[in-house]
Parts: C-alpha cells; structure tokens; sequence
C-alpha cells in the first residue's frame, strides 16, 4: 500500500494542533520494545490526535479517556472495529455489537468464563503446560513464541470447547497458519476453513452433547428462540481470534522481559505465592490489542469534537502504561499497587475470557519456574513483531542450563 | 455526601465519602478501596466489584435484578449478603453503611 493512497484528508473539525501522523502498521517510532516505544506518544503526541494515515483516525493514548470511551457506546460503537474502515465490516457477536443486543449473547457465556468455571480447568491446564514444557527442557534452548506460547493456548481453546483429541493436530496447524497469514485472501480462506472445522463440531454436539462449551452453546436461547447455527458460528470464531493469539502474546511479551530480569526470575523460584502478581504485571506492561471505535453520534469529549463517522482508536496497551494512573509506569514492579489497568479494555466488550487468560499465564509460569528457574535470551538477535490493532511477536530464542 | 465504610481484605477500615446519586463502586474506586476492582466500570460485565452489605443496610436495597444476580452466582466467595456494588446508588440510607469486601475478586 502507499502512503498516499492511505494519507486521508483531514476533516475540518479537527484542529491543526490535534493532527499528529503515526502509523499504527509500522510506525518507525515503534521499536522491538513494542509497549515501551509506543510511550513516546505521551510525550512527544498531542494528548488525544487525529492520524491523517490509514483513512484517518483518533488515537486515544490515556487511561482515563480510554476508559470513558468503550463505556459510552451511544457515542462510540464497536459496531465497525476496522482501520482503515472496510465496506460490509463483519459481524462478530458479542464483540462488534452494542448494548443492548449483545447483552443476551454475553449475559449467555458469562457463567462458562467465571472465576468457578475457569478453576475447574486448572488440573487440565497444568497437564498440558507441564507435557509443553517437559518436551523442550531436555534442549536448554527453545523458541519460547512458537513452542511454548502459540502452542498451549490451542489446547485450552480445544480444551474448553470439546474439541476431540484426534482434531487436536489439524486444528493446531490451522490457528498457526491463521495467525502467520498476512495477505487478506488467505486470511479469508483460512477463517472459512476454521469456521467450517467448528460447525463440524456443532453438527456433532448437535447428536451427541457432551460436557463442554459448544454443547452448551447449542442450548442457548436468545429473546427467547434458541440460538441460530450462523449466531454460533460468529461467537466461536470470536472466541477463537480473541483467546488464542492474545494469550500467545502477552505471555511472550512477559518472558521476554523475565529473561532479562534475573532478580525477578530468583524471587519467583524462591516464592511461587509472587506468580499472580508477576502475571498481573506482565498483562498491564504489555497490552497487545488497540481497540477501534466508530463515532455514531457527534459529541464533544476531553476537549474534542467527534464527529458521527470518525474512528476512533483505542491504544489499550498505552492506557496500561499511562503515568498519570501508574507510577513508573515503564517500570516492570510485580511490588506496585494492584490497581486495574486496560489491557482487557472495559465497559460492555471487558474481555470476557479474562479469567481464563489469567490463569493461563498463571498455571504456564508455575509450571515453568519449577522446571526452568534460570534462562536468558539468545545473545545478539533480534525480536520483531507486528503492529497494528493486534501487536504479535514473531519469535523469542531462549537458553537455560542443562 | 454520606460515609460509607469499607472493610478491607487486610482487614483495614477506610471511612469514605460518597455522593448520592454516585454507585457505590465509583465511590469505593475513587478512593482505590482495595478489593473493589470493576473491570468494566459498572457495565455489569465482570462480576469484579462485589461486596457483603448486611442488614439493616441491605434492607434498605432494592433486590438485585436478574442480570446482577446471575453474575453473582457464578463467582467466588458468595454469601446471602453479596451484592455488585456498581448496581448500588449511593442514598441517605446507606450513610454509615459498613461493607465488606470479599478476599479476592477472582
Ligand atoms: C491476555 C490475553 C487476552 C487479552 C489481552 C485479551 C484482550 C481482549 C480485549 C482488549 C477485548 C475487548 C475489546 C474491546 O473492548 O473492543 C477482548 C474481548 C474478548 N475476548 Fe479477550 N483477551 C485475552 C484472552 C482471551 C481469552 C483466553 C478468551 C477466551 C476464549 C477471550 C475471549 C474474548 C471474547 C469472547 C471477547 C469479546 C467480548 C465481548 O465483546 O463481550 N479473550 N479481549
Ligand atoms: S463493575 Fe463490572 S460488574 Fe460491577
């Protein structure tokens, strides 16, 4: 794409002094410390600025007005998540619809991604981090993104849906060539693909119901009708692009930084009570998802007028980091005060696989530290990732003694 | 402005003041009472700002509504008394109102 086919003009309500061009799919400004370069906009950025890149849109880079934002959804819509904007943008159910017609569709999956429901997967979990773990420590070196990382959230997401074990493989092979692709025609053939293994698993849930989620997903009623195959789809597809990569990420992300952090990884070794609040730090440091927003209606907002067809973006991993909430906020301090932070956005669309994503991170690290106490980066390689409204590292070569 | 007192899971006390018309979560967040999270900020979609409000405060509630209520059935440490904050408005009547905060959220 050139930059002048994505340089939009900048509307006339935007003042001059709020126009600040960054480009959120490679900005040179964003280094391989993805979060902590993205901070620079605090410093150097107009507080909230319009990029004329990309189709043009806000970017939103502090807590607290990110936090009005995806709460004030009769302003700011999910109802278009794309930058630039798309012709025919998908429907994903719960996320790309506004309250009230998500409400039935989230107020359904709720109870199956409670703190209750979430713990009785932990034995589970632990077997599969454990076996992931155990088939790389032998090495003393391993890819920590493609072993690790990618590898043990597709078995919780197997896992909670049912998915039988003799899929495991196809399906593993699948979410890796879904999450490498980069070209929209292999995105879209790919997300068929996935969409068509789910409704096999629909089909058969449908005779045969058994103790998992996508049985009970079938059970659904919505406005009192039970739930529609096309309705189903959309849910596990979301569930799938938002409890995979995601997980994947933050987590790549916090080893990255315990790698380097021999004090922490000693602490950790010594006292595995830390873990929780080593994963907590760890998500609020390195948030990977920026959010979109449509403007459906004009308002006037932290001193700025939105305008009804604007996008509005929401740098969720920078309201993670914001100075004025967080002290030190650059500062990875599993000691800081625990106070919540954007990395799972709030209001209506709060990550509904919150918990879940917790205690993967949590249960991965437990199962890690006791094996793997000491490790460090390779020397002298670099660790690139791809940016935009998900933030992905493409790999992380470590070591430890054998 | 009405006091509200909030146990805290370290089992301090903190004495806030609170606003009517405001949830009793806003209140609790503004003064960063520990325990109370609210992920969502009051969208009803975490289940992270739940508390214990016993009598004679909690009488003086409506009942929760079906959305609060199958929330709180799916989360830890519920008790007859567990409420979401953020459904609660601050009133005269709950001035000097002592709240518990569970141990954990999750
Ligand atoms: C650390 C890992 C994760 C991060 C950082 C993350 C982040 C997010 C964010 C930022 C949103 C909301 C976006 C918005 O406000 O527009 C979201 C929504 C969602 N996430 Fe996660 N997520 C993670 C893990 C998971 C997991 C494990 C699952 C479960 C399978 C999951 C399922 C979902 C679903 C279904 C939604 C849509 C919720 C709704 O619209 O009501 N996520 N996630
Ligand atoms: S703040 Fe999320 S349910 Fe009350």
């Amino acid at each position: 794409m050139a930059d002048d086919l994505m340089h939009a003009p900048v509307p006339g309500h935007v003042p001059a002094d709020r126009v600040f061009a960054f480009n959120i799919y490679g900005d040179p400004r964003l280094t391989e410390d993805v979060q902590a370069s993205y901070q620079s906009l605090h410093r150097d950025a107009p507080e909230i600025f319009y990029s004329p890149l990309n189709g043009g849109h806000w970017m939103i880079t502090r807590y607290e007005h990110i936090f009005d934002i995806v709460k004030d959804y009769e302003h700011f819509s999910v109802r278009e998540m794309q930058i630039p904007r798309i012709e025919n943008p998908p429907v994903f159910i719960p996320l790309s619809l506004d309250p009230p017609t998500n409400l039935p569709y989230r107020q359904a999956l709720m109870p199956h991604f409670s703190p209750k429901a979430v713990s009785a997967m932990e034995p589970k979990l632990r077997a599969f981090a454990a076996d992931f773990i155990d088939e790389v420590l032998a090495r003393g070196e391993c890819d920590f993104v493609h072993d690790i990382a990618a590898r043990f959230p597709v078995s919780v997401f197997m896992e909670l849906m049912g998915m039988p074990l003799d899929r495991l493989r196809d399906f593993r092979a699948l979410a890796d060539d879904y999450f490498k692709a980069r070209t929209n025609e292999e995105i879209g053939a790919l997300g068929e693909r996935i969409i068509g293994l789910m409704t096999e698993l629909v089909e058969l849930r449908q005779k045969e119901p058994a103790d998992d989620l996508i049985s009970k997903m079938i059970e659904f009623q919505v406005d009192g009708r039970p739930i529609a195959l096309g309705e189903l789809q959309s849910m596990l597809f979301v569930m799938f692009l938002g409890g995979m990569d995601t997980v994947t990420n933050v987590a790549s992300y916090t080893y990255r930084h315990l790698a380097q952090d021999d004090a922490l990884q000693a602490r950790l070794a010594a006292d595995a009570s830390l873990i929780p609040r080593f994963v907590e730090e760890g998500i609020r440091s390195f948030g990977v998802i920026n959010t979109p927003r449509l403007v459906v209606k004009d308002c006037e907002r932290f001193g700025v007028q939105f305008r009804e067809g604007d996008m509005v973006l929401c740098v969720l991993p920078l309201g993670s980091r914001d100075d004025r909430r967080f002290e030190n906020s650059a500062e990875f301090d599993i000691d800081r005060q625990a106070l919540t932070h954007l990395t799972f956005s709030s209001g209506p669309h709060l990550c509904l696989g919150h918990n879940l994503a917790r205690m993967e991170i949590r249960i991965l690290t437990e199962e890690w530290i006791k094996r793997i106490p000491r490790f460090s980066l390779k020397p002298g390689l670099r660790h690139h990732s791809r940016v935009g409204t998900v933030i992905a590292i493409e790999s992380l070569p470590i070591q430890w003694p054998v | 402005m009405v006091w509200i007192e909030f146990v805290t899971p370290s089992g301090d006390v903190r004495r806030v003041e609170a606003s009517e018309g405001e949830s009793l979560m806003q209140a609790a967040v503004r003064h960063q009472v520990e325990g109370i999270e609210a992920a969502c900020g009051g969208s009803m979609s975490c289940g992270t700002c739940h508390a214990w409000i016993s009598e004679p405060w909690s009488a003086a509630l409506p009942q929760p509504e079906e959305g609060e209520r199958s929330i709180l059935d799916f989360g830890v440490h519920i008790r007859p008394q567990s409420r979401l904050t953020c459904q609660i408005q601050v009133s005269a009547a709950l001035d000097g109102a002592r709240i518990e905060v569970p141990p954990s959220q999750s």
